[in-house]
């Protein structure tokens, strides 16, 4: 057994075999011939054709990526494709082809000073210099006709992969379900390589060193993200530990030690989250972002494809509950083609239902057409004409940044009438659970009255404290506001559960603070039914589910409730 | 034309907002440089090159001169000069918080 440490990327851990990936393997130039010994106009063309080859390739990556990781991780593709006819990269290589050199050798040459120009800067910009290395081995392999993408999407199962670095575009194209881990000689967490294994699930741990170089293909690897470790031909006792944590999915639904039954749901933010999720034993989604969507594109998504979207997550979770939000925008996510006004206090501004309701009500109108039409589809890819099917499972749909019983009234009626509009066109289509998300402190004191108008409530932690303190959350300076275990928050909490309790609308939690086991007794305690979280955090939350008793739960709540400072609510969960 | 802005994007001229950037640069028939309002006319960069403008390594607060010459000058330098003082979406990792 021996063990290497480096950066802990994907807190997940995985056991499986080790095989090297080297693209540059076979990217070894010729000699390079003397000037006079080359066409310059023939390399020239080559360096053309090789362009044109890579842009189409680049796009291929950005398109599959979109699909699988979301639209943006594969933003980074775009900054790829600038890379490759960025003006100043390409009059240097052709002026150098001009030379006399052939065009792989200027190729090579002019982004390696650009490699060391980027790896001399401090901070992010050494990572961008893996964006070039990309592009730069997209330009080689056309050049030197080496086709090397082709393996990182068919590796055998079990496969721990082994490289000095990976590029944005070989992580991409991997296969969640082959690949056990990865682990690199290079390269950090925040780099778009990392970002991207973290969105599909895959231990990671990163910038290893040189030592791993010494591992040999075929050698037993246990990676293990979350203490940032490498074990080669690990013992039989790390081994369990390690597969016992991969295993860990809970399936089952759970209840607390005395019987009340939690919902453990995940946040999914894209269509490649979905497997994840489902593996981790969610029971269903809490929190479906729609934003996913429509950022980064210079158009809305048609109905046909929010429609697609939202039965794919239904077909994930065939027997449980999927909520999905409307669209959530404005405030700090922008969103091009909405030409938003800009704010002086986006945070107070513009944003959630205040938009659907009013100057995007064409878009809000498209998306509850698809949601309803896929309400009716419960999963089933025939489309099975089930609209009478109201029994609360399938579907649910919630509005976020509610704060006036209007704003529900208005979007309870947009939802009637396109239900009118669709029965006139004879389309299938069933009305959803309809819910608010609780966020502003307007909505916890309207709860009771949101609670009798609606089917649930999901309190969202983040923009509560934000709200309830007043504090920016993206502020640093007043971080120490920003917690959700100010008792003013707890009650805010409190109050959203009690109001929901007093009605037949059930309330849950889609905030981080839902997702840490450290709260979890304190959540149950004050009366949440559904709890959704990262997927990663599902089967820590449902095992301390299982050890909760309810009514130590309450009399826990009710100290907490009693406090007067964030620190003794602390202190009273420390202890 | 000139103007000198201050980078309101937090990722500074990084990541998204560098090659919005670039792409916004490209769109009008104009030359547009960019560099750090202190470095004077050396500093200058293309701003329509992703190599150059990254390589400024520009960050969140930092005061950057804009120069454009050319037919769509002036739209140019609105655009440009916009984009760098708006908060665009950050270059996240994926777990935008609800």
């Amino acid at each position: 057994m021996k063990t290497l440490t480096g950066v802990g990327s994907t807190p997940l851990s995985g056991v499986g075999t080790a095989r090297w990936y080297r693209p540059e393997a076979g990217l070894t130039l010729p000699e390079r011939p003397d000037p006079s010994a080359v066409d310059p106009d023939a390399e020239l063309a080559r360096f053309a054709d090789a362009r044109d080859a890579a842009r189409e390739a680049i796009r291929d990556a950005r398109d599959r990526a979109a699909e699988r990781v979301g639209e943006e991780e594969a933003a980074v593709f775009e900054a790829h494709e600038q890379f490759l006819d960025d003006p100043e990269l390409v009059g240097d290589i052709e002026a150098a082809v001009e030379d006399g050199t052939p065009a792989e050798h200027a190729v090579r040459d002019r982004f390696a000073a650009a490699i060391d120009q980027f790896e001399a800067l401090d901070g992010p910009m050494a990572e961008r210099a893996d964006d070039l290395r990309d592009v730069r081995d997209r330009l080689l392999r056309v050049l030197l006709d080496v086709d090397s993408l082709v393996d990182v999407r068919d590796l055998p199962d079990g496969t721990v992969l082994l490289a000095e670095r990976l590029t944005p575009s070989d992580t991409a194209e991997l296969d969640p379900d082959a690949v056990a881990g990865i682990a690199t000689v290079a390269g950090g967490r925040t780099a778009h390589a990392a970002i991207i294994a973290r969105s599909l699930s895959i231990p990671a741990v990163v910038g290893v060193g040189e030592s791993l170089r010494d591992i040999e293909d075929g050698t037993e690897l246990l990676v293990d993200g979350e203490g940032g470790r490498v074990v080669a031909d690990p013992d039989a006792e790390t081994r369990a530990a390690a597969e016992g944590e991969a295993t860990s999915a809970v399936t089952e639904r759970v209840s607390t030690a005395d019987g009340r039954p939690v919902e453990v749901a995940a946040n999914v933010g894209s269509e490649a989250e979905l497997g994840p999720a489902s593996e981790r034993g969610a029971d269903g989604i809490g929190l479906f972002r729609t934003e996913f969507l429509f950022l980064d594109r210079e158009a809305p998504p048609s109905e046909d494809e929010q429609y697609e979207a939202v039965t794919a997550a239904l077909a994930a979770f065939p027997d449980d509950r999927v909520v999905v939000r409307t669209l959530d925008v404005g405030g700090d996510k922008r969103v091009p083609y909405l030409d938003l006004p800009d704010e002086a206090n986006p945070f107070l501004g513009r944003r959630g239902i205040r938009l659907s309701l009013d100057e995007h009500c064409d878009l809000f109108e498209t998306q509850l057409r698809a949601l309803l039409r896929a309400a009716a589809s419960d999963g089933d890819a025939d489309g099975a004409d089930d609209a009478d099917d109201a029994d609360g499972e399938g579907l649910a749909v919630m509005f976020p940044l509610v704060s006036q019983i209007e704003e529900v009234e208005a979007a309870v009626s947009a939802v009637e009438s396109v239900a009118a509009d669709l029965d006139a066109e004879g389309v299938d289509h069933a009305v959803p659970e309809l819910g608010a998300m609780v966020e502003t402190p307007a909505a916890v004191f309207l709860a009771d009255r949101l609670a009798d108008r609606l089917d649930f409530l999901s309190i969202g932690t983040n923009d509560l404290a934000q709200y309830v303190m007043a504090a920016d959350r993206e502020n640093d300076g007043v971080a120490a506001y920003h917690d959700p275990l100010h008792p003013a928050v707890l009650r805010a909490i409190d109050r959203t559960a009690s109001a929901a309790e007093e009605t037949d609308a059930w309330v849950g939690m889609c905030g981080e603070m839902a997702g840490d086991p450290a709260f979890t007794e304190l959540l149950v305690g004050l009366g949440l039914d559904e709890l959704s979280m990262s997927a990663v955090t599902v089967p820590a939350v449902k095992e301390r589910v299982r050890e909760v008793d309810s009514a130590d739960a309450r009399d826990l709540a009710e100290r907490a409730l009693a406090c007067e400072t964030r620190a003794e609510v602390r202190e009273l969960l420390d202890g | 034309m000139e103007r000198t802005v201050t980078v309101v994007p937090e990722a500074g001229l990084h990541a998204r907002p560098a090659s919005k950037l670039v792409q916004t640069a490209n769109r009008f028939d104009a030359d547009v440089s960019i560099g750090r309002a202190d470095d004077g006319d050396d500093g200058l960069v293309r701003a329509d090159s992703m190599l150059s403008v990254s390589g400024l390594n520009v960050a969140h607060g930092e005061s950057v001169r804009i120069v454009a010459e050319g037919a769509e000058a002036a739209d140019a330098l609105d655009a440009v000069c916009d984009l760098l003082t708006s908060a665009v979406e950050e270059d996240g990792d994926g777990e935008a918080p609800p």
